[in-house]
């Protein structure tokens, strides 16, 4: 087993830079996840660890070695791609063995591998078909079952849920928590999920623009997001916004109102409140006009703006609730952010 | 449409048993000849029904010296020497096509592009525009006369490659990169991965190919004056051209006929992998 570093890892197409230096430090064993806007360079940093991308400038290592030059096949990684990429005239037991002949494994060895990764995923009655014969939840499955058989030291996922249905989402999502803890396998999982990104992650790493954002545990993503980036990418519904002047002790409101100051600062800066972290209370300082309503079930959406304003707000209040539309309702703050207005940087508490 | 009126049914019929009339009476009056004595074809009305002679003017055919008084071989090494070089022709143009079409596509190598369009301007030089330097080739190769110089000039051209480009960019890079993460050097993935997935396209071309080189006609024409040489398209000709007397043509519907049977064999072996070459689109 092994762990993976990145050091100062950069890659450019020709003029363009996509990625723009990244480090990280993943332990043996650890479930890390990228997560970030399209097109924000989560693909080709994975394709560079699987060394299916050159390197511009930095290093990889996995475990001791440097594998920057290494061909993929030598780097003792697993791939699961978002289409799965199995091979089409291949039933499923020689889409598994195939990297594992090629190795010039023994039949032996190779059949028990791929018997045991069969138990695991529950593929068993399916080992004699092709690929197409199977819905697209099993094909996932094998997928997942070439990268097992091979007993790599790093397991890689560049968004392997994204074509399937909500439902199945959910479950193989946990599916694949509960393999990658039960193997122990350093995994790198990509996905622009934000969810997905939570539940599935030892650590987060927010990309945005090729640059790392913030890089930590979910939690710590949650309660102290580095920038108003990650505040906005982390959570759902997506916090709220509110430009802000800081007075000594107090941060006030557009609309004049005064709320303790999250962190010290002094002059413009950004306010920022989880629509969670809004409690309804007749003397709280925060007025927001409804305008919208959207009951959940176990909770009820409330959009609206920030009264005497045009900012907009959310707020997640607990079960059914029924404010009028139009009526303006009343909050006290819990949690608050306080970011750089030119920055977008977290000011320190 | 899934109409049912019983005049509409009659209507398609009848236009069907119209078409299937116009293209197969020429083919049965081609049977109906080679099953009658020389002499019988000669007199008018000519027969419409076929005749006792079948199996002789069959035997006559194949081993006789074809034609009483004409210098030509008998038929069945005519229709060997067409089934080599059709095989040649139709085997030679996938193995090279399917090699430069990999290499095309699948490698960065220094003037690639330039490659590339020197085999796209071959499409415009079929063998009738090459032929006569090609046959100053071919004879300073001292290849008159053989198998080689029947074939290899036909072989190099350019369609197919391009067909075989088309197939190999539809196939995801993620194969690719699958493959090269399961350790499979270029030419496993050549084998174990780009073959399989073409071989309904090496089957659809490979009977476009044979009857190509079934029919080639200018060619073997040209470089074969070896009588056992030449091929079956070249001899009905000779047949028609050879005869002093009236055209013996019993013995020359046979050698027709048998010359239609190799092309047909192949479609109706073939006629599976032909059609699903043909649409199947999804890799
Ligand atoms: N071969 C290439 N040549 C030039 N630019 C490229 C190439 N491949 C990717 N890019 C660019 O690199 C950037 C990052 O691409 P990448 O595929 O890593 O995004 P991503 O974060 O995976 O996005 P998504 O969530 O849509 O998959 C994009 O802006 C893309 O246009
Ligand atoms: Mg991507």
């Amino acid at each position: 087993m092994a762990g993976i570093k990145l050091e100062n890892l950069i890659k450019s197409y020709g003029d363009t830079r996509i990625l723009h230096g990244i480090d990280a430090d993943i332990a043996d064993g650890e479930m890390i996840v990228v997560v970030g806007p399209s097109g924000c360079g989560k693909s080709t940093l994975l394709r560079m660890v699987a060394g299916l991308e050159a390197v511009t400038a930095g290093r990889i290592l996995i475990g001791e070695r440097v594998v920057n030059d290494l061909e993929p096949s030598q780097r003792d990684i697993a791939m699961v791609f978002q289409n799965y990429a199995l091979y089409p005239h291949m039933t499923v037991r020689q889409n598994m063995a195939y990297g594992l002949k090629i190795r010039g494994m023994s039949r032996a060895e190779i059949a028990r591998r791929v018997d045991e990764a069969a138990d695991i995923l529950e593929l068993r009655p399916y080992l004699d078909r092709k690929p197409r014969q199977l819905s697209g939840g099993q094909r996932q499955r094998v997928a997942m079952g070439r990268a097992i058989v091979r007993h790599p030291q790093v397991f890689l996922f560049d968004e392997p849920l994204s074509n399937l249905d909500a439902k199945l989402r959910v479950q193989m999502r946990l599916e694949i928590r509960k393999l990658q803890r039960r193997l122990g396998v350093t995994s790198i999982y990509v996905t622009h999920d934000q969810v997905e990104a939570m539940t599935l992650g030892d650590r987060l790493m927010v990309l945005n623009k090729g640059v790392v954002e913030q890089f930590g545990s979910p939690i710590e993503l949650y309660e102290r997001p580095a920038s108003v980036f990650v505040a906005g990418f982390i959570g759902s519904p997506a916090m709220n916004f509110l430009p802000v002047r800081v007075e000594g002790d107090a941060a006030i409101l557009p609309n004049g109102a005064r709320l303790p100051a999250p962190a010290r600062a002094a002059g413009e800066a950004t306010l920022g409140a989880r629509p969670e972290h809004l409690t309804p209370d007749e003397a709280g300082p925060v007025a927001v006009e409804v305008e919208v309503l959207e009951q959940l079930g176990a909770a009820t959406l409330v959009h609206g703006r920030l009264e005497g304003t045009q900012h907009e707000m959310t707020v997640q209040l607990d079960g059914v609730r029924a404010p009028e539309a139009g009526r303006i309702m009343r909050f006290a703050p819990g949690q608050l952010h306080l970011f750089d207005a030119a920055s977008g940087k977290r000011l320190a508490d | 449409m899934i109409e049912n009126r019983p005049w509409l049914n009659l209507f398609a019929h009848l236009a069907l048993i119209l078409g299937v009339a116009i293209v197969a009476l020429p083919i049965w009056i081609t049977f109906v000849a080679a099953s009658h004595e020389a002499a019988r074809m000669m007199q008018a009305p000519i027969p419409m029904l076929p005749g006792g002679h079948f199996w002789e003017n069959l035997r006559a055919t194949l081993f006789g010296e074809g034609l009483s008084g004409a210098e030509t071989a008998p038929v069945w090494r005519m229709l060997l020497n067409s089934l080599v070089m059709a095989l040649g022709i139709a085997a030679g143009k996938i193995a090279i096509s399917i090699i430069s079409a990999f290499a095309i596509v699948y490698f960065k190598f220094p003037f690639r592009m330039a490659f590339f369009w020197m085999i796209f301007i071959t499409l415009m030089l079929p063998v009738e525009v090459r032929i006569l330097p090609t046959y100053e080739v071919v004879s300073d190769l001292g290849l008159l006369n053989s198998y080689w110089g029947l074939t290899v000039p036909l072989i190099a051209s350019a369609t197919a490659t391009f067909m075989f480009r088309q197939v190999f960019l539809t196939i995801p890079d993620e194969m690719l990169e699958s493959a090269r993460i399961d350790g499979a050097g270029p030419l496993r993935f050549f084998w174990d991965i780009l073959l399989p997935l073409s071989r309904t396209n090496i089957a659809a071309l490979f009977v476009i190919l044979f009857i190509y080189g079934w029919n080639q006609y200018l060619w073997p024409l040209l470089i074969t004056t070896d009588r056992d040489m030449s091929t079956v398209m070249i001899s009905i000709k000779q047949m028609l051209e050879a005869a002093e007397q009236s055209p013996q043509w019993n013995i020359i519907m046979m050698t027709a006929l048998l010359a239609m049977l190799p092309p047909v064999a192949v479609v109706i072996a073939m006629q599976k992998l032909f059609v699903k070459g043909l649409t199947e689109t999804d890799k």
